[in-house]
């Protein structure tokens, strides 16, 4: 079983790590970022700066636009097979579909893992030109694990298993919305997520890093439960449920399959 | 591995597929004939565990199929060729067979890379391994299938409709290919194509409207048409009766073989039936329409 899903993720891995639409839309949203970023940005953070702010700065930015590239580049991955004519081959495998959805979802992480660390690491380099502090690149290592992490994983969940049951044309459109409102509309404006521990966008991560408020972390608004004092013990459990939450759609898509497979 | 299936349902919504299928399968290579929409594929994909059926029962190897223990166990010693195979383009011949070994459950990297050699010159693909799949001809698809398939020697081969589409060229190398593992194996051999059946198989099953109408040797479908196949040669207009299964211009006039329980012409003669012949006899006389 192990074996079998390590297969499946490595393969996963190696089949999107080829994608030219992964890099490509990495690579245009992160430059977008970095040129359009307003100056209130982290290129614009004072000399002095901590690493870790700079870092979970830049993290935080990113964050909040590639997982819409990367979720629009995953939302058939799951499907297509049935799209290309694989699926009555794996079905016909001695491989469980509980292994099949789990090697997916753990090979997209990781394929979308790398060019977000890149980004990153590059833009750590960007910095260390200017700021001269090595521990940029530490930090880079840190905030990716903490602020984008999660939120990818968050993503790559939903995006694999949503095509199952509706489009991934209309996914992709309400997966857009869904960002826009859940991560960045003000929580003073309209009920939404934003600035909740199940923001995905690592607005408590970040804010933790930073050793302040990042974006809306905490700020009042609708589910105020979800709305505690940024800190460590905030943003470990935003990634907790973030977590908890990206197991769900995936315990759906195992058992969605299971059954498709004995009916 | 043997295979026995007694009154076989399986529905789809309003639509029987399958309609009492009963058959017995014994090893060596094994023909299924039927039309378009016959419920080939619909056996086929039961026996390879990727649909459950409605009602009835198939035993494969002694293993009970409607069990979800028993499809794994089966699943274990099979090797399935679907109709219209779907390959991941980005990746090359051998990551997608090594990708489907590791699936299949061979563990031994060094094993597991020899058989995939070992497969790649049997199907002749040796010389494109480390090609990505995307820009495959039909053909070599279907190789790049039938590798996967015997992958792990699989006891049972079950390969459905694999020679459709393709030129005559690559149906002989792949009728040849399936010929050739044939030996120790179960191969179930699902098509629309007379012919291949013809090369290949020493026994068949014929199946029409979701039932199985004919099952034994293969000269039992051709002893079908024995006494009803005609030969009239005319300047006019086909027989009226029968089935025209062929008609070949000659200076003489039009050459039409012809399936018919009565003489279809005055100047008709009976000629020796070929497989094929036998075939729409007994297509007639499942489904007179």
């Amino acid at each position: 079983m192990r074996s079998r899903l390590s297969a499946v993720c490595r393969y996963e891995f190696r089949m999107q790590i080829r994608k030219r639409s992964l890099w490509v839309s990495t690579a245009g949203l992160a430059m977008l970022i970095a040129v359009a970023q307003g100056d209130r940005g982290p290129r614009y953070l004072p000399a002095g700066t901590s690493a870790a702010e700079v870092m979970a700065s830049w993290a935080l930015l990113f964050s909040m636009l590639l997982p819409i590239g990367f979720g629009m580049v995953l939302a058939d991955r799951l499907v297509r097979d049935h799209r290309i004519g694989a699926a009555p081959l794996l079905a016909s495998l001695p491989t469980r579909p509980g292994a099949l959805v789990a090697g997916k979802y753990a090979g997209s992480v990781a394929a979308t893992a790398v060019p977000g660390l890149l980004v990153l690491l590059v833009t750590a380099g960007g910095e260390f030109a200017h700021r001269g502090d090595v521990a940029l690149f530490g930090w880079a290592f840190v905030a990716f694990a903490v602020v984008l992490l999660p939120g990818l994983a968050f993503v790559a969940a939903f995006a694999l298993v949503c095509p199952m049951v509706i489009s991934a044309p209309l996914f992709r459109v309400l997966f857009a919305g869904y960002w826009f409102w859940g991560n960045m509309l003000g929580p003073n404006y309209l009920p939404s997520l934003t600035g909740t521990l199940l923001t995905p966008i690592g607005d408590y991560p970040a804010s933790w890093l930073m050793g302040g408020k990042a974006l809306y972390a905490g700020d009042s608004g609708w589910l105020p439960f979800l709305r505690p004092e940024p800190g460590g013990g905030a943003a470990l459990l935003s990634v907790v449920l973030l977590t908890v939450l990206a197991s769900l759609p995936l315990a759906f898509a195992g058992s969605l399959m299971t059954r498709r497979t004995s009916s | 591995m043997d295979i026995t299936i007694s009154g076989l349902r399986r529905r789809f919504g309003r639509v029987e597929a399958l309609r009492g299928v009963d058959l017995e399968v014994p090893g060596g290579m094994f023909g299924l004939l039927g039309t378009n929409g016959a419920g080939k594929t619909t056996l086929m994909r039961i026996l390879a565990g990727v649909l459950s059926p409605t009602g009835g029962r198939v035993l494969v190897g002694g293993h009970d199929l409607t069990t979800r223990a028993g499809r794994l166990a089966v699943q274990r010693r099979l090797g399935y060729l679907p109709q219209d195979l779907g390959l991941y383009p980005d990746l090359t011949t051998r990551e997608f067979l090594d990708y489907i070994g590791l699936l299949k459950g061979l563990d031994d990297d060094s094993a597991r890379r020899r058989q995939i050699g070992e497969l790649l010159d049997m199907v002749g693909l040796a010389d494109v391994a480390g090609r990505r799949l995307k820009g495959f001809s039909g053909g070599m698809r279907r190789r790049v299938g039938i590798a996967q398939a015997l992958l792990g020697d699989p006891a049972l081969v079950v390969v459905d409709e694999p020679t459709a589409g393709l030129d005559p060229e690559e149906r002989i190398r792949f009728r040849t290919l399936l010929a050739q593992i044939a030996g120790h194996r179960t191969v179930l051999l699902s098509t629309h194509i007379v012919e291949d059946v013809a090369q290949t198989c020493q026994e068949a099953a014929v199946m029409a409207a979701g039932r199985v109408i004919f099952t034994g040797p293969v000269t039992g479908i051709i002893g079908r048409a024995r006494g009803a196949t005609w030969e009239v040669v005319t300047q006019g207009p086909p027989p009226a009766t029968g089935v025209v299964v062929s008609a070949v211009g000659g200076p003489d006039g039009t050459h039409y073989r012809v399936v018919s329980p009565a003489k279809p012409d005055p100047a008709a003669v009976p000629v020796q039936p070929s497989l094929e012949e036998g075939y729409v006899a007994l297509m007639r006389e499942a489904v007179p329409s």
